[in-house]
């Protein structure tokens, strides 16, 4: 099992609902280019009823890199074209787990 | 009057059939097809719903959420990264809750502490997580400007889900150093309960439910002031404790987890 100090998957929450995968990644990409394993993105949603941010799970190769990563995005403030402030937040993610690299294939 | 009729929602066909099966056909004796319609389903275009109607356990029979972590234990073999989703998901809609704390969403928030409970009993976390949970719920917003909204002084919530998460996956808890953050949490618990003063009277007698099914030996203190010695003296205790192991790490014995799954 992974002690605290070895972890390595981040949770980036509060992201902009409208923000798509392609614009995060470009957004984290260039500086950390090759230095992670998984990204999982999570779209936003906007709607009148009930709006949520969208949320990405990154899992880094280094321990290390996520201090780094932290420093670089925890609090970055995305606008929107309507003015509107999204300040996100970074955090270790609350389950270390990331998925195999190896899944089986179905057979199904 | 002038209100036109309801529209109701047209799903596609896929759609209405991953619902069909979760919220419909699955049961204990169904489960085993129904895991294998879910591994014939288009995974590529239907991830994102499946995970959207798995969330969505406050809609089925509150006995029947471990299907769902025994849907996700299943489906893990050939879709590991469904459920890492699945976990992260929950994780984030107990987050989220705490920090609306919404009256009306109650119901679901205690489906997914049970759902979290269910999904350590089918292997898919780990008991860190289920102990980080814990804590998080007891001071998740404390000594901030909004603690007044998001945990208000007679609001007993909190202690419902704590509950719920205990009577689901407590009594793993029962030995070596998983044993020993149980003890240590519940008197941690103690303190908060107490900080609420007079309880409820049905939150009272699952209390005491749970304490006698999970340490029917534990003490249950009286006042804050008692509970917060012993919480010096475990603190104390437990700083002795790990220099002791400081100095004898090599050799420290691992545990190994009995296995969990129920079924």
């Amino acid at each position: 099992m992974k002690g605290p100090l070895d972890r390595a998957k981040v949770v980036v929450r509060h992201l902009p609902p409208t923000i798509s995968q392609s614009a995060f990644i470009e957004q984290i990409d260039g500086r950390f280019t090759g230095r992670y394993n998984w990204v999982s993105f999570r779209p936003g949603k906007t709607s009148q009823k009930r709006q949520s941010y969208a949320r990405a799970y990154i899992d880094f190769k280094k321990p290390e890199d996520v201090i780094e990563f932290a420093e670089f995005f925890d609090g970055h403030v995305f606008v929107n074209e309507k003015g509107t402030q999204f300040k996100t937040i970074v955090e270790y993610a609350p389950s270390q787990r990331v998925p195999r690299q190896w899944s089986k294939k179905d057979g199904r | 009057p002038e209100r036109s009729a309801r529209v109701s929602k047209v799903r596609p066909p896929l759609h209405q059939y991953i619902r069909k099966l979760l919220f419909s056909d699955l049961d204990k004796s169904s489960i085993e097809q129904v895991l294998r319609q879910l591994r014939k389903l288009p995974w590529n275009e239907c991830e994102t719903y499946l995970l959207k109607c798995f969330m969505k356990v406050h809609r089925g029979k509150y006995g029947q959420i471990h299907l769902i972590a025994s849907l996700t234990a299943g489906l893990s073999r050939y879709h590991d990264e469904f459920a890492v989703a699945v976990v992260d998901e929950v994780l984030e809609e107990i987050r989220l809750g705490l920090e609306m704390n919404d009256y009306g969403m109650q119901q679901c928030r205690l489906a997914h502490m049970r759902l979290l409970g269910e999904l350590y009993n089918y292997e898919q976390l780990d008991s860190s997580v289920i102990f980080d949970t814990l804590y998080l719920i007891l001071v998740f917003g404390h000594r901030t400007a909004e603690q007044d909204v998001l945990d208000p002084p007679e609001d007993c919530f909190r202690i419902r889900m704590v509950i719920t998460l205990l009577e689901t996956c407590g009594h793993y808890f029962d030995r070596g150093s998983s044993k020993r953050k149980l003890d240590r949490f519940l008197i941690h618990f103690q303190r908060y309960i107490l900080s609420k003063g007079a309880l409820p009277l049905d939150i009272e007698f699952d209390l005491q439910d749970l304490f006698v099914d999970l340490r029917p030996k534990m003490t249950r203190y009286s006042s804050i002031e008692e509970v917060n010695a012993v919480l010096v003296e475990l603190e104390e205790h437990e700083r002795t404790v790990s220099t002791d192991k400081a100095n004898s790490e090599k050799h420290s014995d691992t545990e190994k987890p009995r296995s969990r799954s129920t079924s």
